[in-house]
């Protein structure tokens, strides 16, 4: 038996003293040198002006130069403010906000009136996550961030079908156009065997491929269209300026009244009118013919005497609301023509309109150089609809066909509406809200691989006139939203937001560099 | 009779025995907590981004320093032993488990606030580095607290105090100096050759983790074989000796293994007040920037 004090076999003596406990002392000591050695190094960092430390990783190479000035971005207490972004981004006091959310509405309603400070503003930080490294975009906002508004779960699930597709809204383009017929035409005569190749015959890419050039008459259809032997019908001239059986001027009673606008008429040759009797025709034509349009806006003036600035206008005023700015420059660019036409004249009244004329197109163009300027297209939008209620319906009816019969060639591929050539759409963008790059989608698919709503391969061998129904220019051949999902998928090929979208309105504005300085 | 702790015998039962967990209501809560964490990080990721600083990163942060802050006290709580007395705060096995499971809980808020990403900021990066390193070191603690008392009471004949390991070698080397005095030159020598340097003092050996006797019947061969050539009364008071060989070969046995349990806390304690430090630091610069 052990003895009490003793222990195990050899009968080793217990322990005469309390044993003091483990001391940690010691490692807290350490665990406080390590804690110093980190705040002593986070203070010397911040006081060199460095504060690489406590920073949350390094900036994106954009905003690199301010990785050592946290102030530049930060304010104390109060994270990043939008402010402090202004300070190089909206350096030159945009009036519309483009960064705003009031914008980011506008640019996806195109309703101005939303054009007000919004109660959902965004903070720039909120989607433009800084500090994730020099390489890391900071343009390239995760998905998530959108669908806080826009609830469309992914791309492939329940993002909406295309407007134009799901509205089914006519391509606008204004014109007769049947695609099969000119594809066939220009490959034979361009002896053309590539059938895409005669696609970016008409549809030339921009500079960067992205998008197309707008169609030019003189580049893509002058070839063919109005050649020299193209003439007008049989024209009645007008007895008098007023007279109501509707009529031309001839180019001699043009000379002689010396209306603003009219100088082409001292250029134009006499031979280019044939005259029997009181009947008059021109050949050749011209495309934008001076000669027609002045009698055609001569006799919209008759039948809708209030058409206000459309008189200024060489077509339609229907331009999709972003571009309002061209209807005024065009309108501008009449008026000059008119001061032109006016300057050889001495008479002191028609020298003192000049001025006034002048004056007025100072402040016009400087008004419009600005391109913060609201502009309001509802002063083109007259009643150019009511009709002169001193015609009777029948006269109304032969100014029509007359308007038709002077406008017979332009109608070949022009539509003429109310005494007005439509205005021809050559913005070939569909999308307004997204931005789609032919030049990295050619890589891989053919044109008519994707443009299929008018079926070209089907019937470009087939000689027979091509139903109407199948191919005219209202026809939008755009692909719908399925033909993308065929490759933008989930680990495929991206499908983000913003492979497609922008969060801030069109940049455009943002190119011109004299904005930004102070 | 009360069943305390009834253990759950389903399908995680081979893992949660005795052995291993000692609390399953702790265990238990713990999986609740844990499960309540993933199932609202899978809500956040289907609702929202994952991002440190928005409303879902942020409570998932604050509740982390919350839970750090509750996990540290544990440390201190020696310190206001007096409090926790008078104020009834819990026996010191609750202390240990709520540190060892809201610790676990801590890295996994640690890793949900981060997004179960690498942070790319240097303080950041060390923060979540050295939290990954105190709950690994942590979960090193447990094992050593689990593993080590058990092969020491299995396996060893005796029990000592690591304080006193010095005093018991040096008392063990007095009597065999002792006994050695009466003894004849053959078992002198063998004394001066093979166990003289070896109780000098307390040795640790990495064998002891593998074999907890340390080899023991391999290092006593040699006393069978000197056995084999003595008289009578010499064999015994080598036998005396071969005794207390033993006995310092298991003192060591105790002084290596418990040596570890000493020593991971140095893995433990200082980095755990470093990350305290930094926690507080990283606050600051949230709440300044």
């Amino acid at each position: 038996m052990r003895k009490k004090g003793t222990f195990s076999h050899l009968k080793l003596s217990v322990a005469k003293d309390y044993l003091i406990p483990f001391s940690r002392r010691r490692m807290v000591y350490l665990g406080g040198i390590a804690a110093l050695v980190f705040l002593t190094y986070a203070l010397l960092n911040v006081f060199l002006q460095r504060s690489s430390f406590i920073s949350n990783g390094p900036l994106s190479s954009n905003h690199a130069n301010f990785e050592s000035d946290c102030s530049a971005c930060h304010t104390k207490f109060s994270s990043v403010t939008n402010e402090k972004c202004s300070v190089c981004h909206e350096k030159y006091g945009d009036k519309l906000g483009v960064y705003t959310f009031a914008a980011h509405y506008v640019y996806r309603s195109d309703d101005f009136r939303r054009l007000v400070p919004s109660e959902n503003e965004n903070s720039c930080f909120s989607c433009h996550q800084e500090h994730l490294g020099r390489d890391v975009a900071i343009t390239n906002v995760p998905d998530s961030r959108c669908l806080v508004c826009h609830k469309f779960g992914s791309f492939e699930d329940k993002h909406p079908q295309f407007e134009f597709a799901h509205r089914q809204i006519p391509d606008n383009a204004n014109l007769k156009f049947p695609h099969i017929h000119h594809v066939r035409e220009v490959q034979k005569r361009e002896n053309l065997l590539d059938i895409e190749k005669t696609c970016l015959y008409c549809h030339n890419p921009d500079a960067d491929g992205k998008n197309f050039q707008p169609i030019s008459f003189e580049r893509h259809c002058d070839a063919c269209h109005l050649t020299t032997s193209t003439a007008t019908p049989w024209l009645k001239i007008k007895a008098s300026q007023n007279s109501k059986p509707p009529g031309v001027e001839t180019l001699q009673s043009m000379r002689q009244q010396q209306r603003p606008g009219l100088r082409w008429a001292f250029y134009t040759h006499v031979n280019e009118f044939n005259q029997r009797g009181d009947r008059i025709r021109k050949s050749p034509i011209y495309h934008k013919d001076p000669w027609i349009l002045e009698n055609l806006n001569s006799l919209r003036r008759q039948l809708y005497p209030n058409s206000g600035l459309v008189e200024l206008l060489r077509s339609s005023v229907d331009v999709p609301a972003q571009d309002v700015r061209q209807l005024y420059l065009e309108a501008i660019q009449t008026l000059k023509e008119y001061a032109d036409g006016l300057r050889a004249r001495p008479e002191s009244v028609v020298q003192n309109e000049l001025a006034q004329i002048n004056r007025f197109l100072q402040v016009a163009e400087k008004q419009l150089r600005d391109p913060y300027t609201p502009l309001d297209d509802t002063k083109f939008l007259l009643s150019t609809l009511e009709e002169n209620p001193k015609f009777t319906k029948v006269q109304i009816k032969d100014f029509n066909e007359f308007i038709n019969k002077l406008t017979e060639p332009c109608q070949k591929c022009h539509i003429v509406s109310n005494g007005t050539i439509l205005r021809v759409q050559t913005d070939q963008r569909v999308f307004h809200r997204a931005e789609f790059n032919h030049r990295v989608h050619i890589l891989q698919r053919r044109c008519l691989d994707c443009h299929t709503q008018i079926p070209i391969l089907e019937n470009i061998a087939n000689s027979a006139n091509i139903d109407h129904a199948i191919d005219n220019a209202a026809i939008q051949n755009i692909p719908i939203i399925e033909t993308c999902k065929d490759c933008h998928q989930t680990k495929v090929t991206s499908n983000r937001c913003n492979t497609c979208h922008y969060f801030h309105p069109n940049k455009s504005q943002r190119s011109n560099l004299l904005l930004y300085l102070d | 009779m009360k069943v305390k702790e009834k253990i759950p015998t389903f399908w995680i039962a081979p893992f949660l025995t005795k052995k291993w967990v000692q609390s399953p209501n702790w265990f238990w809560a713990f999986a609740v907590c844990s499960a309540l964490c993933i199932l609202t990080y899978l809500l956040n990721l289907i609702v929202s981004e994952v991002q440190p600083y928005n409303t879902w990163g942020l409570v998932y942060g604050t509740l982390a320093t919350g839970l750090v802050i509750c996990v540290a006290l544990y440390g201190v709580r020696r310190r206001i032993i007096k409090f926790t007395k008078k104020y009834r705060a819990g026996r010191s096995r609750t202390w240990v488990q709520f540190h060892v499971y809201a610790g676990t809980l801590f890295l996994l808020l640690v890793c949900m606030h981060s997004g179960f990403r690498v942070p790319t900021g240097a303080l950041t990066w060390w923060l979540w580095f050295l939290s990954l390193w105190v709950t690994l070191s942590g979960f090193l603690g447990v094992i050593l607290q689990k593993w080590i008392p058990k092969i020491l009471t299995s396996g060893l004949s005796i029990e000592v105090h690591y304080d006193r390991i010095p005093d018991l070698i040096h008392e063990i080397k007095e009597r065999a100096e002792k006994l050695i005095k009466t003894c004849d030159d053959p078992i002198r020598d063998f004394y001066r050759k093979n166990l003289a340097v070896f109780l000098a003092g307390p040795q640790a050996r990495l064998i002891y983790y593998i074999d907890i006797t340390g080899g023991i019947q391999s290092q006593t061969k040699k006393f069978n074989y000197i056995n084999r050539f003595l008289p009578a009364e010499e064999k015994e008071k080598l036998h005396e000796l071969e005794l207390m060989y033993k006995t310092k070969l298991e003192i060591d046995a105790h002084y290596t293994l418990q040596k570890a349990l000493r020593w991971w806390l140095y893995l433990h304690l200082p980095i755990s007040i470093a990350v305290f430090v930094l926690v507080g630091l990283h606050l600051f610069t949230v709440l300044y920037y």
